[in-house]
């Protein structure tokens, strides 16, 4: 339309520094990782010496690599079986209850999801702790102190646990989103419905279900992304152990860099990191659009 | 929904909301607490002498004062270069004509899926080149860079929803193009820009890991760093630990308690837009 909207310079001053930073923080070190990828180098500022894919060729038979990404998958897959349909659920009981209740639950419920990362990990060990944590005086008080566990220290345990931990955390979350979708859904859809004879769990499965299957969708994604991402809560409570039963990748690359020193090695970690995270949110792109064409 | 249904609705919830809270109220519970006590088999107790003195130990040893005041600069100043950069960035995309557009703002939004520990490492490195580290634009850049991405999602949905008419008159009556956006326009977006520094405040106040690996100066670390000093510095002292934590998180709570409208709303045009 205006001349003033097709301006050079000022469209330069809107976009540079962003893409500057961009650039900065993003384009710049994804380079520069896969230049250290292809060296033995122990850190920032020591002796370089390039190895070629030597490091990739080894990652491709580290076991912890694929363990970490497992993991990720079990958890990712935990978040969608576990929270996702309790969100669900939660977000079409709240709208129903209607009135201040909708107001003042769904602040409560959020809350966990304004806390520091480092509070919730520190405030999750102690409560899990063996010798004077709540959760294992809540069995012995309900009278399971057969239950009664260390629940971070055990191999079998330690993902499921991390599981609850980063289920309690991010819960408000996954209600308020499916929360806006169930608010999307126009009432008429159900009173439609309900002449037909739909009531309870077969009313929601048949209307709110398909139509929130594009937040579901979203949702989804959003899950293994975090799941793969995982980092600060797994870094701050088990770090990785015990063994390697709650590995996750970028765990083990912080840890590949900064405790084993082997920067190259950790670098080579990391662009197979971007690669794998690119690659979930491709696919489940892809399907998300296969999804949608069908409603 | 019938009367009874309702009550019952609200007992679900209620004790659904207790269940959740009760981590929290459990460590509200033993700040105050002597830390002798941490190892009685009673849940939550109240003690007969609550040691207010927890809060002291936090407050003075755990330098809460000196940290808060470094995640405010930081915080402060990532939301003002973020809300400035992320709404010029989506009036660039949504309202100028320019060859590049949509391949600028795919790159951009790229971001959101880039994980920031995968570019942790070399951006150590750059940053120590740079001279960045242990320095507040060590924290402030990257903050800023991660938060951009997202804002700028979240301003060109909001930007494409309101009319462009209010500006037209602008433009003919011979207005700046920066007046028109930044009197016109982030007027006009404020609910969205709202949202956007909301959320960029929760992530970074709370954000832990850049802050540990950029910053090693303990005069320029920021509230989480409270939390991890005073584990190792007061290491048996659960009570004390505990009420670092409760000040730590007060900040976020007051924050959310007075915008949780807007998060939800930020929320919702978000969900509907699809």
């Amino acid at each position: 339309m205006h001349r003033v909207l097709r301006d050079k310079l000022a469209i330069a001053i809107f976009v540079l520094p962003g893409l500057a930073f961009f650039v900065l923080t993003f384009v710049a070190p994804i380079l520069l990782s896969g230049y250290y990828s292809l060296t033995d180098t122990l850190g920032p500022g020591t002796d370089v010496k390039m190895i070629g894919l030597d490091n990739y060729l080894e990652l491709f038979h580290d076991e912890r690599f694929w363990l970490a990404l497992r993991n990720a998958l079990l958890l990712g897959a935990g978040f969608v079986i576990l929270q996702h349909p309790v969100c669900i659920a939660f977000a079409v009981l709240l709208d129903r209850i209607g009135g201040k209740a909708e107001k003042w639950f769904r602040t409560i419920f959020f809350i966990p999801c304004v806390i520091s990362v480092v509070v919730i990990s520190r405030m999750w060990l102690s409560l899990l702790d063996p010798t004077f944590g709540m959760f294992n005086k809540v069995l012995a008080g309900i009278g399971l102190s057969s239950w009664q566990h260390v629940w971070l220290g055990d191999p079998k345990t330690a993902l499921g646990s991390l599981l609850g931990i980063l289920i309690w955390a991010g819960f408000g979350w996954g209600l308020l989103f499916y929360y806006a979708g169930v608010k999307g859904i126009p009432e008429e859809l159900y009173e439609a419905a309900r002449l037909d004879g739909a009531t309870g769990l077969k009313l929601h499965l048949r209307i709110t279900v398909p139509l929130l299957s594009p937040v579901i969708s979203v949702q989804v994604t959003l899950a293994i992304i975090t799941a793969l991402k995982q980092m600060e809560t797994v870094f701050l409570t088990t770090n990785g152990g015990p063994g390697d039963s709650t590995q996750f990748l970028a765990v083990y690359l912080y840890n590949q860099a900064f405790a084993a020193s082997r920067y190259g090695y950790a670098n080579a970690i990391s662009i197979l990191f971007i690669v794998v995270c690119l690659i979930a949110t491709y696919l489940s792109n892809q399907f998300i659009r296969d999804k949608s064409t069908e409603y | 929904m019938s009367t009874t249904r309702k009550k019952v609705l609200w007992a679900f919830f209620l004790l659904v909301a207790f269940v959740q809270l009760f981590p929290l109220i459990w460590l509200l519970n033993f700040s105050i607490v002597d830390a002798n006590a941490f190892f009685s088999s009673k849940i939550l107790l109240w003690p007969e002498v609550p040691k207010w003195h927890n809060y002291v130990n936090a407050w003075v040893d755990g330098k809460f004062p000196k940290y808060f005041l470094n995640s405010l600069i930081v915080t402060g100043s990532t939301i003002v270069l973020t809300v400035v950069m992320s709404i010029s960035l989506a009036y660039a995309f949504t309202r100028m004509h320019w060859k590049w557009r949509s391949f600028f703002y795919t790159v951009i939004l790229l971001g959101i899926m880039i994980p920031i520990h995968a570019t942790l490492l070399p951006n150590f490195a750059i940053f120590k080149a740079l001279g960045l580290t242990d320095s507040y634009w060590g924290l402030i850049l990257p903050y800023t860079a991660v938060s951009v991405p997202l804002s700028t999602f979240i301003l060109t949905g909001f930007m494409r929803s309101i009319p462009s008419a209010m500006e037209e008159s602008a433009v003919m009556d011979g207005a700046s193009i920066y007046r028109i956006v930044f009197q016109i326009i982030l007027p006009l977006t404020m609910p969205a820009v709202v949202t956007v520094a909301v959320t960029t405040f929760l992530t970074c106040w709370n954000e832990f890991i850049m802050a540990a690996t950029f910053i090693s100066k303990d005069s320029l670390k920021t509230l989480p760093f409270s939390v991890m000093n005073f584990a190792g510095l007061y290491s048996s002292d659960y009570g004390s630990q505990f009420a670092v934590m409760v000040l730590t998180s007060v900040p976020a709570i007051v924050i959310y308690a007075m915008f949780n409208e807007k998060i939800t709303k930020g929320v919702t045009a978000g969900a509907v837009k699809g």
